[in-house]
């Protein structure tokens, strides 16, 4: 039960970084995806695994609280497409984890293909330097989840590894395109 | 750490030296070595680290970092590639770990496969290439520095991951994907109209013998691979860097020297890309014969587009010859006894 929530709280994450432009959007979703990958790092690998994520996600998500394009901006003018992705990809992984695949870690594999997905399609989808970093760091933590599934020997550090990046990519200092 | 990637991150650093040491004056020597340093020593980290999830968050820390070098392309267009290729592949990490029907771990197969494209920038996923872009901020580090020992760890793990079914199909995949990239990269090195084009085609048209030497799951498929990488780092690499002031100069030679790198670039005797054929044609003889012959007419594809890359090098002088004379007799060395590479690579 507690892993199926905390799934759905990871989807509704990915889905306001999908959804929103805005630092305080984008800060929200990494809160949300946070605390729902942490979960489910915590029930799959450990205390470790679920504080590094939630620390690794707090930062991320402090950062952009604090830099990026101002206000919420969810769902900006010509967002039907946005919307449609997060409600399809949401139901289509379902699907795939709960039925197409089996055994146990149903939450996990979903948790971890809609992420990934999601932070795929808005990192293909977007242009603005501070919503790439938000959605690669989201990623990076959803990268670490699959650590559970395998046979553990490498303890906690794919998910240090995930917090250290998700939590210093917002500090990137980045310039604009030049043709140099 | 595999043998083969030892083996290949150890040609990376020799290829970075020689960039540090032959690039021309104008290029910033400091900066060169920091950022080929800080990728070698990612390269290192992929192949170190004990699993393929490690793997693949410092792919995606080393892309990140390349996205946000100074340059002419926008981060995002440098961003995309190798996010959608760890997104890719940390979804085939659940298929390959999923319990489930075959089909399960066949997308896993999938995925890796995809994943390895899109991280390397080979069809299906190119990378966006700019003609005047900096070397360093240009999809050429991906596809000629990182990549060969991506590509050993991918296929490592693949090994690991995947049962003996999915593990046919990645095969297969690896080698359709081979040809397509075979191809399409020969042919658009030949008829391009850029000639920094030209050369990011023509690593293209390389990277689909490694992949098929690597879909061929016969020892020698994997040494003509090895040799193939080789070819790129040691060879077509330092070549491409010791053209870019002829390419930016719009100069052609039509010396006997260009003639000996247009040899070297086709993979004719006694060079090694001519061995690494050999041992390709010979697996896939074994396999399927009419792979083999698929891949030979693929082969005969080579000589039009390196003709064209030989000439763009134009007539090399000073410390520039020098460095094109290392790379041929490194690679003629490398072609008349690979014995020792193979034997490093445990192959």
């Amino acid at each position: 039960m507690v892993a199926g929530v905390a799934a759905f709280v990871a989807w509704l994450g990915a889905s306001i970084i999908v959804l929103g432009d805005g630092r305080r959007a984008l800060a929200l979703g990494v809160v949300f995806a946070t605390a729902g990958m942490a979960v489910i790092a915590w029930q799959n690998a450990g205390t470790a695994a679920g504080v590094a994520i939630a620390a690794g996600g707090a930062i991320a998500a402090a950062r952009r609280a604090v830099s990026g394009p101002d206000g919420w901006r969810i769902m900006p003018p010509g967002s039907t497409p946005r919307l449609v992705l997060c409600i399809a990809s949401g139901l289509v992984v379902l699907w795939i984890a709960a039925a197409v695949t089996t055994g146990p870690g149903a939450s996990l594999r979903f948790t971890v293909m809609l992420v990934a997905g999601l932070m795929g399609a808005r990192v293909l989808a977007g242009e603005d330097p501070p919503v790439l970093l938000t959605a690669t760091s989201v990623l990076a933590l959803a990268v670490a989840l699959p650590a559970a599934m395998g046979d553990g020997s490498v303890g906690p550090w794919p998910y240090v590894a995930a917090a250290v990046i998700a939590g210093t990519i917002g500090w990137l200092p980045l310039r604009t395109a030049s043709a140099a | 750490m595999q043998p083969d990637s030892a083996v290949l991150i150890g040609l990376a650093a020799a290829a970075l030296a020689f960039a540090v040491i032959f690039t021309p004056l104008a290029t910033s020597r400091r900066a060169l070595l920091f950022k080929g340093g800080t990728g070698l020593a990612g390269s290192a980290a992929i192949a170190a680290v004990p699993s393929f999830d490690l793997s693949l968050l410092i792919l995606l820390a080393l892309g990140v970092l390349h996205a946000s070098i100074e340059g002419p392309r926008a981060f995002a267009v440098r961003l995309r590639a190798p996010v959608v290729a760890v997104a890719t592949m940390a979804i085939a990490l659940v298929f390959a770990h999923a319990q489930g029907s075959d089909a399960v771990q066949r997308f896993a197969a999938v995925g890796l496969v995809a994943g390895l494209a899109a991280a390397v920038g080979l069809l299906p996923y190119m990378h966006p290439l700019e003609p005047d872009e900096p070397m360093t901020s240009s999809p050429i580090p991906w596809i000629a520095f990182v990549g060969p020992v991506l590509a050993a760890v991918v296929v490592f793990r693949a090994q690991q991951l995947l049962g003996q079914d999915a593990g046919g199909v990645f095969g297969g995949l690896l080698i359709g994907l081979g040809l397509l990239n075979i191809a399409w990269g020969s042919v658009s090195a030949w008829l391009t109209e850029s000639e920094v084009a030209a050369w990011r085609y023509s690593f293209v048209a390389d990277w689909g013998l490694v992949l098929c030497g690597f879909g061929v799951t016969l020892a020698d498929g994997g040494r003509a691979a090895l040799l193939v990488l080789f070819s790129i780092i040691v060879g077509r690499l330092p070549l491409y860097i010791a053209s870019r002031q002829a390419l930016r100069d719009r100069s052609v030679a039509q010396r006997p020297i260009n003639y000996l790198v247009a040899g070297a670039l086709a993979g004719s005797a006694p060079f090694v890309g001519f061995v690494a054929r050999i041992l390709l044609l010979r697996a896939a003889t074994q396999l399927y014969w009419p792979l083999a012959l698929a891949l030979a007419l693929g082969m005969l594809l080579w000589l039009p587009g390196s003709l064209r890359l030989g000439r763009s090098l134009a007539v090399p002088r000073g410390r520039q010859a020098i460095g094109v004379s290392l790379v041929l007799a490194l690679n003629v060395a490398a072609g008349l006894y690979p014995l020792p590479i193979l034997l490093a690579a445990r192959l």
